[in-house]
């Protein structure tokens, strides 16, 4: 199973429509109480500095926040940016992990075609920069 | 002397506040808080720093709302967030993991992975360019079209390359000082009053909101002479970092139980400082620091001036202005001193009121000394 932290990346990362489809299998099957409807906030960056080691608060982001309850289990789906819709689908795929709900095991294989397809996209939006790596030739003089 | 309330402006406002929209939108043109986003993006990024929240979408829409004016879309900013609850703090952000777009040095020729230019206005004319005046959708769809036409055929095996800090190449040869992780948790400005002399974390996160014009100025003066730094530019990066929350209710503290949460755009610096210092047998040696910069977005020379100010502060000098930290960190946030410099339009009846009776009830005694 995908720990947390890879698939809320996958699941932000990618199009918005399998988090979207993700949350419909579980509003279908199960009752979803809305503890918290998406709102927005704060997160305050912390930082690391490269000359010293230490730490340090770079500013804050704005965020969407929201929580879903299913069969008493809560779910939280945060996310950069002002995304309601996101947020609550997060919110409802958690709680649906945090459930243990059979539905998940199924989400293993699209979450990981998903992850190929991001890091295919990524490798490529490389690519565009690395267009522009610098190749010295030393003159002589 | 007592301050004095007076009454009788609400007309006279409210006639000012119809003529400031009037004057916004007689033209009759429209500009999308989108438009703004993804064609202004300095300017967002500007707006954004500054006001140290990270929202593209709010900053446009400040800068629309504040037509262009960059201290009141700050202002607008900084007021907007605090209404807002702070829900989290992040995980550590640590730049090792930047999705790179641009990585220099001034200091190699040769780093390891690479001089990637990325996209910069470094090497262009700075001619304006007029074709821009009759730009066409259609045009830049062929442009576009073009551009994506001769990008070079990506194999699927390939993977995403990290780029490893320049200075971890000079620490692993013993040129530059190693630090271990100080992970003491950083003060944070905005919840705390600040008290001189301050941590390096306090210093670090009102440089990075300072305004960039204040904060490039004082770096500039401290090159001049008005300091006793000169620094050589060891690595800019520019690039996406990942954000990470560990939710406070969770039990589990495994890493991979935290939330992805989205990225941000931050621009790095770390300028390499030449210092003279002591060895071990008391004898001069010449040694490397390293001074640092990161802001939000990209802005490198705020960051670049970050970078000479955070060493210059690490060495305070009583000779110079730039080594003072009171004088540098109190004077270059955008909306303490826009605020304070523009406060001075306001009424100020009374106070003035009593300079002049001041000078009066003198000229009025001296007049009389004269006659008697």
């Amino acid at each position: 199973m995908l720990r947390r932290k890879e698939r809320t990346e996958i699941l932000i990362q990618y199009d918005s429509c399998l988090a979207a489809q993700f949350a419909a299998e579980i509003t279908d099957r199960y009752d979803c109480f809305e503890i918290i409807a998406p709102h927005y906030g704060l997160t305050m960056m912390k930082m690391r500095e490269s000359a010293q080691n230490s730490l340090f608060y770079i500013g804050e982001v704005l965020v969407t926040e929201c929580k879903i309850e299913i069969e008493s289990h809560i779910g939280i789906g945060i996310v950069v940016g002002m995304k309601n819709e996101l947020a609550k689908h997060l919110a409802i795929i958690d709680a649906a992990y945090e459930a243990n709900l059979p539905e998940t095991v199924n989400w293993k294989e699209p979450l990981h075609i998903a992850q190929e397809k991001i890091n295919e996209t990524k490798v490529k939006k490389q690519a565009l920069f690395l267009d522009t790596k610098v190749n010295f030739d030393t003159m002589e003089v | 002397m007592a301050y004095v309330a007076v009454k009788g402006g609400t007309k006279a406002i409210e006639a000012s506040l119809n003529l400031l929209n009037y004057e916004r939108i007689k033209a009759g043109k429209i500009i999308e808080v989108e438009t703004i986003m993804t064609t202004m993006r300095s300017l967002v990024d500007q707006v954004m720093s500054e006001s140290s929240l990270y929202s593209p979408f709010l900053a446009a829409l400040a800068i629309k709302q504040a037509e262009g004016s960059m201290e009141e879309a700050v202002f607008l900013l900084r007021a907007h967030r605090s209404t807002m609850p702070r829900l989290y703090h992040s995980e550590v952000i640590d730049t090792k993991d930047m999705f790179m777009e641009r990585r220099i040095s001034a200091s190699f020729k040769d780093i390891p992975g690479g001089q990637v230019l990325g996209a910069t206005t470094d090497y262009k004319h700075r001619l304006l360019d007029f074709d821009l005046v009759d730009e066409s959708f259609i045009e830049n769809e062929k442009w576009l079209n073009t551009f994506k036409e001769a990008l070079p055929v990506i194999e699927n095996e390939k993977q995403l390359i990290h780029y490893p800090k320049v200075v971890s190449y000079l620490r692993a040869e013993g040129l530059f000082p190693t630090y271990e992780l100080n992970n003491k948790n950083p003060i944070d400005i905005t919840k705390e009053n600040i008290q001189f002399p301050i941590e390096r974390s306090a210093r670090l996160q009102i440089l990075t909101r300072g305004q960039t014009g204040a904060v490039t100025s004082l770096g500039y003066a401290s090159l001049r002479g008005y300091g006793a730094i000169h620094p050589t530019v060891g690595e800019v990066r520019y690039g996406k970092v990942p954000i990470h929350v560990h939710v406070p209710t969770e039990t589990s503290t495994d890493i991979e139980d935290q939330y992805y949460i989205g990225e941000i755009n931050l621009t790095e610096v770390e300028s390499f400082v030449p210092i003279t210092a002591k060895d071990k047998d008391g004898v001069d040696e010449l040694q490397f620091e390293i001074g640092y910069g990161a802001c939000f977005g990209k802005n490198e020379t705020k960051a670049i001036a970050m970078s000479i100010l955070d060493q210059c502060l690490e060495h305070p000098e009583v000779a110079f202005p730039t080594h003072d930290e009171e004088y540098v960190l109190l004077h270059i946030d955008t909306v303490e001193s826009t605020g304070f410099i523009s406060h001075l339009k306001l009424p100020h009846y009374v106070t003035f009121q009593s300079k002049l009776d001041a000078i009066r009830n003198v000229k009025k005694e001296k007049a009389s000394d004269e006659a008697n």
